[in-house]
């Protein structure tokens, strides 16, 4: 058959088909793509919900004295003017109460937070001769999504009686520092507890009794705590000697037992006119309690507990961060117990995140091998077996490009995977498809292989080129939706265009070279005419 | 299979009668379909439906000036409704702040709560796999019992149930703006809109961010006799801050604990408690309280000021440089347009007592009140603002979709009237789209809403479907041109030729945004796409070889000669 003259392939899906049909690369190639895919997959960040730009600024004046109407005038309405002047900016929001003013400022979904938020901050620097005399430093708080929300918050909670509140929150904080130290952990905090503090609980009877002022009690205490470095001096030998003093206050009884005013020629002590305790910090009415299920409605009583929550550093795997949190606390859970601490971990995003992602993958495999039984129903099990070998080809150089560009893995780069599945196995089935017809049709039966496989891509090549470059068209304007709802659906145009263009190479170069390989040519003696 | 098919076609296409019915009858299912969205309200849209979670946020907020223990005893009572739920696997309650950040929070200003009148409390459900109750379902039921009870303890109390968004986070699903340039009007009007968002159905959590007034006594300090009692204001200001709030004045520092040991003074609890909230507990109170001199002489701050009561200064709050108040709603599992065009009429019909109504924009209104001729301003923001930006700027892109392809299809035939075929047979496609919304909302429990998603999914039928054409087009072309047939032969081969591969990659289609069905969010997507590819599949077989057979197509294909010959080859 070597005298016929081979098909010369006049559309790029016929030569992309005869360059790649006999070419020994052909198997590395596809086990390439594959492998990137999977590499991709497995260290690309996860995360639930895909990561949004959204910067804005918070400005806080605080004018001690004034009023919500003097502080509206004076602060709030000079520094919106001020923000106004920031390109960018949405929406001004200003709230004026007494003795402090807040602006914020939000920019436009989208503008980038590192720009936005030295806007702010320039803008109010080079304005600071706006403010009234008698302001605090003004406060200028950035919005950092990724800082400012945890991934995980763990509530700590003692069953021990005898622990004091405090206690416990000595040993989270503790904790704390441990956990900071792991990898790309950006911010821990604590919410709820009590700290350790020294209470002069004065009593106003006994005060005005003694013929007390609080101020005479202000200044016998602070006469006495007070902290100094060491005296340093040398001996005649030229020794170094320090000699320090001690801080007046070890204990309660130390400041219940100051001096505090002479009466009639006797010393009336602290503890006279006041209780002193080593406690917690009475005045701090923030409080967090816990109540826990054991089973059915049996809760637990509500209990003091300190919440210790920690924030990822952008763009790092949340799943990972999660997960080592969760180990290190393991390894201190006897630590703990010991002491009658127990703790629940109230958050776990990086849980969240995975077991979206792994549904979402479990859901594109599921669809997957539907699509797969389909086409061996329709097509045969060899042809079906081609199409969905395309699929995870397809899929691996979109994740690929995906992890290129930055993005992560969330529940809608998956939806747009899914959404794409529909689409990208089309390519290969209908250049199957074409060389199954040409395959079983009694005219192309004396035709070299090679020549039919080429000519069957290449016959379909135009009008699917035109009909995938359709459907990118109707992506492209999706990109440019805008507000929050865009930046949320942006993974949709930004994959699905890449996952066609990817399924038309992969049809055009592995279709044909398995098909090749993997198709029996029918004998048309035997065969009843017509096939399907 | 498709040589019946292709008959059955064939037939159809030859004859004027049943061309006709085919065209007529995809007109009414068109017009029945769009219908369906508008005036008959059997398919609702919303941008994005709930989702379920495994874990929702209660925010109960007091009226201003409450205590911690009034607020504690708030959220005691919303626990004990909590530790009735067996879903529940534990609970967290934050008394004076913001519980741990979250999406929601973040724009509801959760960070920046730190007041004794505020407490959020997080609730942790099972996993959503082993739990048959939706956590939409379970807000829902467990709503009405906690505001009822917990919400009734304290009068102007609001507890709301917050789950996190399916979508980008909103400050509450209905927002009313209401402008003005006089704090008063504003708070009058601002009160009386949310009386309506309270009558009006399917609205719960309604809230006026506004500060609730209460009394406060001002001490009014006497500067003569300040200055001549030896004493400064400051002192006077520190002293009673000292004895009533408390200070550090002093630390010292520990190797033990984390952070240095403040020394805290203040009165005892005991002693400083005023017996009542009157103005003669205040005075009786501050009578025992003395500064020094520097003389050392004692003199009752009583002395030295005057007590008289006053109300509280009510924040202001301002957007874009214009003072304005914010009315908040959530809806109750429904669509926030309906019960928000619900409210609007009712605020058209019941405040033309007090105001003359003008309705701006879209559904803004200006009220101009009548005696006193201000005017104030109602903007809807909120969710239903975004929902309408999304839906306007996805209608934009799924234009520009369309404009594209059709360039795209000039370019590519050199022919308007066969990208115009192309572009109708896709469009057809919303049929099936607003159909299978109808039906899904048939099956599922709860609404079943047309969202955003759906508008991305029917933006993508446009490429699926006019694809499909493009093929039938092309093979017809082929057909006509290398094998000489009939146009209405050629039509109906190529259309049973291709019907194969289009029901192939149609079922892929449907196979795979069969699962998609199930999500919540992208639901819409799912129902689009299956329904929609079906309606594309039978306006690419159908509607489509009509239009064809309609138009010129030799002239459309640019043939020279014009070739008549019969075909029996089938294969």
């Amino acid at each position: 058959m070597n005298h016929v003259k081979p098909y010369q392939p006049k559309d790029i899906a016929g030569k992309l088909a005869k360059t790649f049909l006999r070419n020994p690369l052909t198997m590395v190639l596809g086990i390439f793509l594959l492998a990137i895919g999977y590499i991709s997959l497995s260290i690309m960040p996860r995360e639930e919900n895909p990561q949004m730009v959204v910067s804005g600024s918070t400005v806080i004046v605080a004018l001690p004295g004034a009023s919500a109407a003097e502080v509206e005038k004076v602060i709030v309405r000079p520094l919106e003017r001020k923000l106004k002047e920031i390109k960018g900016v949405e929406h001004i929001y200003g709230m004026a109460m007494d003795n402090v003013g807040i602006v914020n400022a939000a920019f436009f979904i989208g503008e980038k937070k590192e720009d936005s938020n030295l806007k702010v901050y320039d803008k109010i620097m080079q304005n600071t001769d706006m403010f009234p005399k008698g302001i605090m430093q003004p406060i200028i708080k950035p919005l950092d999504i990724d800082v400012d929300i945890p991934i995980v918050s763990v509530a700590f909670f003692s069953n021990n009686k005898n622990m004091s509140k405090t206690q416990l929150y000595e040993k989270v904080k503790d904790i704390q520092h441990t956990l900071n130290g792991l990898d790309n952990v950006a911010v821990t905090e604590l919410k709820g507890g009590n700290k350790h503090q020294f209470n002069i609980e004065v009593d106003l009877y006994k005060l005005s009794g003694y013929n007390l002022s609080m101020g005479q009690i202000v200044q016998a205490v602070q006469s006495l705590a007070y902290n100094v470095p060491a005296i340093k001096n040398r001996t005649k030998d030229n020794e170094i000697v320090m000699v320090g003093v001690q801080n007046a206050i070890e204990s309660a009884d130390d400041i219940g037992n100051i001096i505090v005013a002479e009466y009639m020629g006797s010393p009336i002590y602290l503890n006279q006119v006041a209780k002193v305790q080593s406690s917690y910090d009475i005045q701090n009415f923030k409080s967090a309690q816990i109540s826990i299920n054991n089973g059915d409605t049996e809760f637990t009583p509500l209990q003091d507990q300190v919440t210790l929550t920690v924030s990822k550093l952008q763009g790092t795997n949340a799943v990972v961060i999660a997960d080592e949190i969760k180990t290190q606390l393991e390894e201190l859970k006897e630590t703990l117990a010991k002491d009658g601490i127990n703790y629940v971990i109230t958050r776990n995003d990086g849980e969240r995140a995975n077991e979206a992602v792994n549904e979402l993958v479990f859901h594109l495999v599921l669809s997957i091998v539907i699509i797969a039984i389909l086409l061996v129903l329709v097509l045969g099990w060899r042809e079906s077996l081609i199409v969905t070998f395309t699929v995870p080809a397809i899929l691996a150089i979109t994740l690929f490009i995906a992890y290129l560009t930055g993005q992560t893995i969330n529940r809608i780069t998956l939806f747009a995977f899914l959404l794409s599945l529909g689409l990208l196995v089309d390519a290969a089935i209908i250049v199957i498809e074409n060389i199954h017809r040409h395959y079983h049709s009694v005219e192309s039966a004396h035709e070299d292989v090679d020549d039919l496989m080429i000519k069957a891509t290449d016959e379909i090549g135009p009008p699917t080129n035109i009909a995938t470059l359709a459907i990118i068209m109707t992506m492209v304007p999706m990109a440019f939706v805008g507000q929050m709802m865009g930046q949320f659906m942006k993974p949709i145009p930004a994959n699905v265009p890449v996952a066609l263009v990817a399924s038309l190479f992969v049809a055009y170069i592995f279709t044909p070279y398995l098909a090749l390989r993997m198709l029996k040519k029918p004998d048309h003696h035997n065969q009843k005419k017509g096939g399907h | 299979m498709f040589k019946k098919f292709e008959l059955i076609l064939l037939g159809a296409i030859e004859s004027p009668m049943k061309r006709r019915m085919i065209l007529l009858g995809t007109l009414v299912a068109f017009i029945l379909s769009v219908l369906m969205i508008a005036p008959t309200k059997m398919v609702l849209a919303k941008m994005l439906p709930g989702k379920n979670n495994d874990t929702f946020t209660i925010y109960a907020t007091l009226a201003n000036g409450s205590s911690i223990q009034q607020t504690k005893r708030v959220t005691d009572c919303i626990v004990q409704h909590i530790q009735k739920e067996k879903e529940v696997t534990d609970t967290e309650v934050f008394l004076g702040m913001g519980a741990p950040l979250d999406f929601a929070g973040l724009i509801k200003g959760s960070h920046f709560k730190n007041s004794e009148n505020v407490a959020e409390i997080v609730l942790n459900l099972t996993k959503k796999h082993d739990r048959s109750e939706p956590s939409y379902f379970m807000v829902q039921r467990m709503r009405p019992a906690v505001t009822q009870e917990c919400g009734s303890i304290y009068p102007n109390t609001v507890i709301s149930f917050v789950e996190p968004p399916a979508g980008p986070p909103v400050l509450a699903a209905i927002v009313a703006e209401i402008y003005g340039d006089n704090a008063e009007g504003i708070r009058t009007l601002a009160y009386r809109v949310s009386e309506i968002f309270k009558k009006t159905e399917g609205l719960v959590d309604v809230d006026v961010m506004e500060d609730e007034i209460y009394d406060t006594f001002e001490i009014k300090v006497n500067p003569t006799k300040v200055a001549r009692s030896g004493v400064s204001v400051k002192q006077l200001n520190d002293i009673l801050y000292l004895a009533f709030e408390g200070m550090d004045i002093a630390v010292k520092n520990s190797h033990v604990y984390n952070n240095q040991i403040p020394i805290y003074l203040s009165l005892s609890q005991d002693s400083k408690k005023f017996t009542k909230k009157d103005i003669k507990a205040v005075t009786m109170k501050l009578t025992s309280l003395k500064l020094m001199n520097k003389m050392g002489m004692m003199t009752p701050i009583t002395e030295l000021v005057s007590i008289i009561p006053k109300k509280s200064n009510p924040m202001i709050m301002s957007k874009n440089l214009h003072q304005m108040t914010n009315v908040v709603a959530e809806t109750d599992m429904v669509s926030q347009v309906y019960p928000l065009m619900e409210a609007r009429d009712a605020i058209l019909n019941t405040f033309s007592d007090t105001y003359d109504i003008e309705k701006i924009g879209l559904f803004d209104l200006q009220l101009t009140d009548k005696q006193t001729g201000k005017v104030y301003k109602l903007v809807w923001d909120g969710e239903m603002k975004v929902t309408l930006d999304t839906f306007a700027q996805l209608g934009g892109a799924f234009i520009a979709a369309l404009v594209l392809i059709f360039l795209l299809m000039v370019i590519y035939y050199k022919s308007y009237t066969l990208s115009g075929i192309i572009l109708l047979g896709s469009f057809l496609s919303i049929i099936g789209v607003i159909v299978g919304h109808w039906i899904m909302n048939l099956f599922t429990a709860d609404t079943f809403f047309l969202t955003a998603t759906s508008l991305i999914g029917f933006i993508a039928l446009i490429g699926i479907s006019s694809r499909n054409s493009l093929l039938l087009i092309d093979f017809t072309k082929s057909l006509m041109d290398e094998k000489g047939m009939h146009k209405a032969e050629a039509i109906s081969f190529a259309a049973a030729t291709r019907a194969k591969p289009i029901f192939l990659t149609a079922a892929a289609i449907i196979l795979a945004s069969a699962l998609l069905a199930g999500d919540a969010v992208f639901g819409g997507l799912g129902v689009a796409l299956m329904f929609g590819t079906i309606a594309a599949v039978i306006a690419s077989l159908v509607v489509v070889p009509v239009l064809l057979y309609n138009a010129d197509l030799e002239r459309h294909f640019n043939f020279h000669e014009k070739k008549a010959v019969s075909v029996n080859d089938p294969l």
